[in-house]
């Protein structure tokens, strides 16, 4: 009992990077309607940026956090530019395809950075855990999880209190629609993509704080954790892809607890899979409408 | 014919079969990122009769054809009712489900004191009976172009055929299709199984060319690659997907000179040609307007794809 | 007031609009009439910008509109009221209002306007709080219409406001439509119910397949037997 309880804490700390990266996929999805493969590898070239800054010019926390979250702003915004942007209404695979092949650039262009197969990340505090009773607290996952919550708050607020939000939020809403008020939809696309990247970059941040380490790998794994996350807790919907993210972190320590990190993977991928086949709009989520990604529909 | 050129024709013809596979499903409108799981099962399967039940080629590949094909349908059944975009996602969750599976299965007997089969994470080697039944690599690459030829037959044939026109009126519009009265689920389950049976194929050719094989290659990026492939080549006939084969494979196998900066340049290519292209070098208007410069009276079969542009 | 001169729009492979040409005088309705598929919403989509047409010119107020975008087109004070409301579903109607009013910086004119908006549409007022895409037919119409004026235009586009709504909730949006256009905003309305869109208008365009065929008043329709026929039908005998 005391496990489950034990895991649960644990998978609540994980789970709440994985909540912003769902957030940032969500919100790309929700105004662009269509799956950005290069969503991992933007946030990994951040975070590589951020440790060429730790590792060849002893960059503290702060500035390697800001990097990280600048420069997946900015890769974001050429993903965007180049898969996205210049995309018609109808060529929602062909923007997904492109995303990929961009992934695919990216992961070069991080290995050409840093040649080398793991690379150091500094730690947001290497104190020793608290006790709670028989529950163990590491204090770089809380630190995670009050960060991740102050994040997830301010895109809140970002998105009901401020015009960009309301303009985002209405071209989620009904795309021409927002154009017929008058919003630049265009130009508050590419500023939502920017602000998603950004949200990923610091749920990358925070989770290689924990990792303290940097690998080639990481942007796939971003990626299938955001993916996944964002199916759980339901498409489109950023309540959802934050209690999607929750979820998936408590599923993922249960699983690895009992039954070891392989198993821990299938299960996430199977829990996926079942999602989608019983109840495809996850926990909170909407039908996706007629017109998201599909070939030969406008 | 040196061996490299030798080399790299076989990976072009085993990769084709991976590329029609995606290409066959997309052509009723349905994403899949998920075909080489199909792809591992056809290699593991295929291998696992020559290697340990000493089957011969012929019926082994036939079998991972099978596995391939029964394992599509078993996935298909759920979720071809999905919406495409949840279908694409449930693709992706299967392939690496299957990716983990084999990873954590050992099935191994012991031959002539040796023991040979599927070893987890260290993969399924040992499987030699191309090398053991003296096929020589050139034979080889003749036998798997002779099965992608009779493949690509089997495309000309579908194209020309009702259920080839079938499956473009329903990946162009599913609905109208079903008001219609086409039985769309029925067809879309036809298109999974045959696309898991071209993939299959493709594995066990595979697993026999390299005679060697682990879980860690049929990931996600073969997956999207298999989807690329076609994207890039175009979507208006099959040789598109094998174009993209080529341009992939062979472009960058020759262009050595990029060396580190390969998919740097490749990636920003393709990101670029799609922007022009959206379905692909040889896309349906593409090979709507060859048919009319070839054959400007005969009548065209397959009803091009209006790529509709609305805003 | 809004000029579109021999305007050639292209819809997928179809020539939606094969050269169309016609007037909007300020300060009156003008009406659009025409049977399903002649072209009329393509025509407002060209000119609000969400499409952009192959040839020809609009210009509203001699500047060119073709070419600006549909956040441009706003500026210059055209709003359009789209076919099936098209109102943002998961946003209350309060932000609906707001979104109408995106372009817009002086928060006490926006806030005055709301309140007017509430005046003229109470039922609006009542479910300021409720989200949009759980309101009547009737009541998203207003929603849309009040969306539209939040922009301030002096052009309103509509776009068959009566389509789906009761009989009685259609005389509620033609009166509102009177209405506002006697306090000033130049309307050109889009109608499948000619027989409701005559009784308001000052003049009246007919369209069928992507062409203008024929222009006029009210009062010279009821002279012309073959239009009554062939657009009016069985309307007429509710008239």
């Amino acid at each position: 009992m005391i496990d489950v309880v034990q895991n649960t804490l644990d998978g609540v700390m994980i789970g709440s990077s994985y909540a912003l990266l769902a957030l940032g996929f969500t919100l790309i999805f929700g105004v662009m309607r269509r799956l950005n493969l290069s969503y991992g590898p933007t946030i990994m070239l951040g975070a590589y940026l951020g440790t060429l800054l730790y590792v060849q010019g002893g960059a503290g926390p702060a500035t390697v956090a800001a990097a990280t979250v600048l420069g997946a702003a900015v890769v974001g915004v050429y993903v965007e530019r180049l898969c996205f942007a210049p995309m018609a209404a109808g060529a929602g695979i062909a923007s997904m395809v492109s995303s990929f092949a961009i992934w695919m650039q990216l992961e070069q262009a991080a290995i050409l950075i840093l040649p080398r197969h793991t690379y150091a990340f500094p730690p947001l505090t290497t104190a020793a855990p608290l006790t709670l009773g028989p529950f163990l607290v590491r204090l770089d996952h809380a630190a995670m999880l009050a960060a991740a919550a102050a994040l997830a708050a301010a895109v809140h607020l970002v998105l009901h209190r401020t015009r960009f939000g309301l303009g985002l939020r209405a071209i989620v809403g009904n795309a021409t629609a927002a154009h017929l008020v008058g919003i630049d939809v265009r130009l508050s696309t590419l500023a939502a993509f920017a602000l998603a990247s950004a949200v990923g970059g610091a749920a990358g941040y925070l989770v290689l704080t924990v990792d303290q380490q940097v690998t080639p790998m990481f942007g796939m794994w971003a990626t299938f954790k955001g993916l996944i996350a964002m199916m759980l807790g339901g498409l489109g919907s950023i309540p959802g892809a934050l209690a999607g993210g929750l979820v998936l972190g408590v599923i993922e320590a249960q699983a690895q607890w009992y039954f070891g990190p392989q198993i821990r993977d299938f299960l996430t991928f199977a829990v996926l899979f079942l999602v989608l086949v019983v109840r495809p709009t996850g926990l909170m989520g909407e039908a996706p409408s007629a017109d998201a990604a599909a070939p030969g529909r406008a | 014919m040196d061996d490299h050129l030798i080399g790299v024709l076989s990976n072009i013809g085993v990769m084709s079969f991976l590329a029609l596979s995606a290409y066959l499903l997309l052509l009723t409108g349905e994403i899949s990122f998920g075909q080489q799981a199909f792809f591992a099962i056809g290699a593991y399967a295929a291998g696992i009769r020559t290697a340990l039940w000493g089957w011969p080629l012929f019926a082994a590949l036939a079998w991972g054809a099978f596995a391939g094909a029964l394992a599509a349908v078993l996935v298909g059944l759920p979720t071809l009712r999905l919406h495409k975009l949840y279908f694409a996602i449930a693709t992706l969750a299967f392939a690496e489900m299957v990716r983990i599976l084999f990873e954590m299965w050992r099935y191994q007997v012991s031959i002539d004191g040796e023991l040979v089969g599927p070893n987890g994470a260290d993969g399924f080697r040992g499987i030699r009976s191309v090398f053991e039944s003296n096929i020589d690599p050139v034979q080889y690459l003749a036998l798997i172009y002779g099965l992608l030829a009779a493949t690509l037959a089997g495309f000309v044939w579908l194209e020309r055929s009702r259920l080839g026109v079938t499956f473009r009126m329903i990946g162009q519009d599913a609905e109208l299709a079903e008001l219609g009265g086409i039985a769309v689920r029925r067809c879309k389950v036809l298109a999974a199984s045959l696309a898991g049976a071209l993939a299959g194929i493709g594995g066990g050719l595979y697993a026999h060319l390299t005679t060697y094989v682990e879980p860690r290659i049929f990931d996600v990026m073969l997956g999207v690659h298999s989807l690329a492939y076609g994207l890039i080549g175009g979507l208006g006939t099959a040789i598109g997907p094998i174009l993209g084969v080529v341009l992939d494979i062979g472009i960058l196998e020759t262009v050595r000179v990029f060396a580190g900066y390969r998919m740097i340049v490749f990636g920003g290519l393709v990101a670029i040609l799609l922007i022009w292209c959206p379905r692909g070098l040889l896309d349906e208007k593409a090979m709507h307007g060859m048919h009319m410069r070839l054959w400007p009276r005969r009548s065209f079969r397959t009803p091009p794809s209006a790529v509709e542009t609305s805003p | 007031m809004l000029e579109v001169s021999d305007v050639v729009t292209v819809y997928g492979k179809i020539e939606a609009l094969k050269g169309v040409s016609l007037t909007v005088e300020s300060g009156g309705i003008t009406c659009l009439l025409g049977p399903n598929g002649a072209g009329k919403t393509t025509l407002m989509m060209t000119i609000a910008g969400i499409l952009r047409p192959r040839r020809g010119s609009i210009r509203f107020d001699s500047a060119e509109l073709v070419g600006s975008t549909p956040a441009q087109i706003v500026s210059r004070g055209i709003a359009l009221v789209p076919e099936n409301r098209l109102v943002f579903p998961q946003m209350s109607v309060r932000e609906n209002l707001a979104a109408g009013a995106y372009q817009r910086s002086d928060t006490g004119g926006i806030a005055g306007d709301m309140e007017r908006l509430y005046e003229r549409f109470p039922r609006l007022r009542e479910r300021r709080e409720q989200l949009a895409g759980t309101l009547s037919g009737g009541e998203q119409q207003m929603l849309a219409v009040a969306r539209a004026l939040m922009c301030r235009p002096r052009l309103l586009l509509m776009d068959e406001p009566s389509l789906g709504l009761a009989p009685i909730v259609v005389d509620e949006i033609f009166r509102i439509i009177a209405e506002l256009n006697r306090d000033g905003t130049t309307i050109f309305l889009v109608e499948q119910n000619a027989y409701k869109a005559l009784q308001v208008a000052q003049r009246f365009y007919l369209m069928e397949q992507g062409r203008v065929t024929f222009s006029g008043t009210p009062g010279q329709l009821a002279e012309d037997e073959v239009i009554q026929r062939a657009y009016l039908g069985a309307r007429r005998a509710a008239g």
